[in-house]
């Protein structure tokens, strides 16, 4: 027997393909074990999205809980890093590509025509794979995009610069050279700032898109000790593709297949039982 | 239970070593726990002797899957039904190994009263308690080897039987003793020999716990009925003469 037919639901048949469930019991993420009280921070519900003809979210629903991590895992190409650039439409930027459906930020749906792209990038910040700092000084990197937003006087940006980096936990090694340039930095480095310069613009939300997949173990190590910190402020959703940090990181985690969300759940019981086989083969690095 | 085949091959061996090593010292302990009633019900010195040799090779096993498990955990960050594969194969083999050692004292207490006469009567309720446990213990390890929650759910529900008879052996040997206090050396052996069958059943009954956890990555639920009250049984005691 399987796992999946133990807890009565129905499980994949081979050559599925994105046009057929795969598996919907998750229409109701809130439904989820251990979410009751949280507050709903973004909610996603019947999300499609399509790269022109191509389908690669079919009728996703979840739910990012405020000041908690939730993972996204999954093979390459199953959606984890399209939904999160749906989070703050960072896909807007491209032609031919649009998403149907809702994702409501503290109940207001971002896909609408009337949302201020600008305005909804400040409150989601997102840090990508690759490091990505501009090449400027470490304090520019920092000032820049809260000079976009905010004006003020220089000893308040100073602090603005501070308190960032200090968030970023990059102060310590970067407050005798604020003028090096960013690009001077270590890989780790590089991205912890990129971290401070998302903190810098005071978001709600932070997007971290496979953050460590360049890093050594001690900057991962950092820059998973400054999640666990991050938290308590903001509401972080983080792909990777490292299933023991999604283990160790996140509070919620979603499986995704294909376009698909397959299982969504508390992560301790994700990655100790399961409810289904294809989440199971996949954590575990089994054939599917 | 049928699951899909990891993509690594030599996780995949690991995995069926681990559960080889797990069916050999199951095994080793039903050899043990057998030939050591039989030493005692046959008043054999030899097979007691060969019986205690062979619980240090289910020591040994016990370490190296010790010793293997803490490799794959570290080497292998085991997620889900891998990582509970691996803490049954743990949890089962310190059960194992406590089962050979109550199986090794058997066959040392065996050793012990050799010499003496046996009531018939007596021994064939030790040894028909122990042969209860072993059934117990060959059931539970089928139920390991096949996955099978079910079968494991049936032998934790079954110790009952051994604690039942554990408590008429315990009332009975009170009996020979309260009529002959020279039958008292005998029969405290035996009452520790029944004592250790009890607890063999108790192992068995863990590792039922583990199997069915191992499945189903939860724990039993039900209330577990327990029959072994010798614990609160009131000794009278009759003045000599």
């Amino acid at each position: 027997m399987t796992l999946a037919n133990q807890a009565g639901m129905t499980v994949a048949k081979e050559g599925t393909n994105m046009t057929v469930a795969i598996h919907t019991d998750i229409k109701e993420p809130s439904a989820v074990e251990g979410t009751a009280g949280l507050e709903e921070k973004v909610s996603v519900r019947h999300l499609n999205f399509y790269y022109g003809e191509f389908r690669a979210l079919a009728d996703n629903n979840v739910n990012l809980y405020k000041n908690k991590v939730t993972a996204f895992i999954g093979p390459s190409g199953c959606g984890k890093s399209t939904l999160l650039r749906i989070l703050n439409r960072i896909y807007d930027l491209y032609p031919n590509q649009r998403a149907e459906g809702e994702v409501m930020l503290d109940g207001e749906n971002i896909l609408s025509p009337r949302q201020d792209v600008n305005l909804l990038r400040a409150k989601v910040g997102m840090v990508f794979q690759k490091p990505t700092p501009f090449p400027m000084t470490i304090y520019d990197n920092i000032a820049f995009g809260v000079r976009l937003y905010e004006q003020m006087p220089k000893a308040e940006l100073d602090g603005r610069v501070e308190d960032a980096l200090r968030r970023g936990a990059l102060w310590d090694e970067v407050k005798d050279k604020l003028d090096a340039s960013g690009l001077s930095l270590s890989g780790g480095q590089q991205q912890r700032l990129c971290i401070a310069r998302t903190v810098a613009i005071r978001p709600e939300v932070i997007l971290l898109d496979e953050p460590c997949s360049a890093l050594d173990p001690i900057s991962t190590a950092k820059i998973e000790e400054l999640i666990d910190v991050l938290k308590n402020d903001y509401t972080i959703a983080i792909v990777t593709h490292n299933m023991q940090q999604a283990a160790r990181t996140s509070d919620f985690t979603a499986f995704m297949y294909l376009g698909e969300l397959v299982e969504y759940g508390d992560t301790t019981q994700i990655f100790t039982n399961p409810k289904l086989e294809r989440t199971q083969d996949y954590i575990t690095g089994r054939f599917g | 239970m049928d699951t899909h085949e990891h993509i690594v091959t030599s996780y995949e061996e690991e995995l069926s070593s681990l559960n080889n090593r797990i069916a050999k010292m199951g095994g080793l302990a039903e050899q043990v726990v057998g030939q050591s009633i039989d030493a005692l019900e046959g008043r054999d010195p030899d097979l007691a002797g060969l019986t205690i040799q062979q619980d240090e090779v289910i020591d040994e096993l016990e370490k190296e899957i010790e010793e293997q498990a803490i490799v794959m955990i570290a080497r292998r960050q085991p997620m889900a039904y891998d990582l509970r594969q691996i803490m049954a194969a743990l949890r089962i083999s310190t059960d194992l190994e406590r089962i050979g050692d109550l199986g090794k004292n058997i066959a040392k207490r065996a050793l012990a009263v050799v010499g003496e006469q046996q009531p018939k009567q007596l021994m064939l309720g030790l040894k028909h308690m122990g042969e209860l446990a072993l059934g117990q213990l060959k059931e539970v390890l089928d139920a390991y080897i096949e996955r099978d929650a079910d079968r494991a759910l049936k032998v934790w529900y079954k110790d009952e039987e051994i604690d039942a008879m554990y408590n008429s052996l315990f009332r009975e040997l009170l009996t020979y003793m309260m009529e002959d206090p020279r039958n008292i050396g005998l029969c405290t052996h035996l009452l520790f020999g029944a004592k250790n069958i009890e607890r063999i059943g108790d192992h068995a009954t863990n590792i039922a716990e583990t199997v069915y956890f191992l499945v189903h990555g939860s724990a039993i639920t039900d209330q577990r009925p327990k029959g072994d009250n010798t614990s609160s049984t009131p000794v009278p005691i009759r003045s000599a003469g």
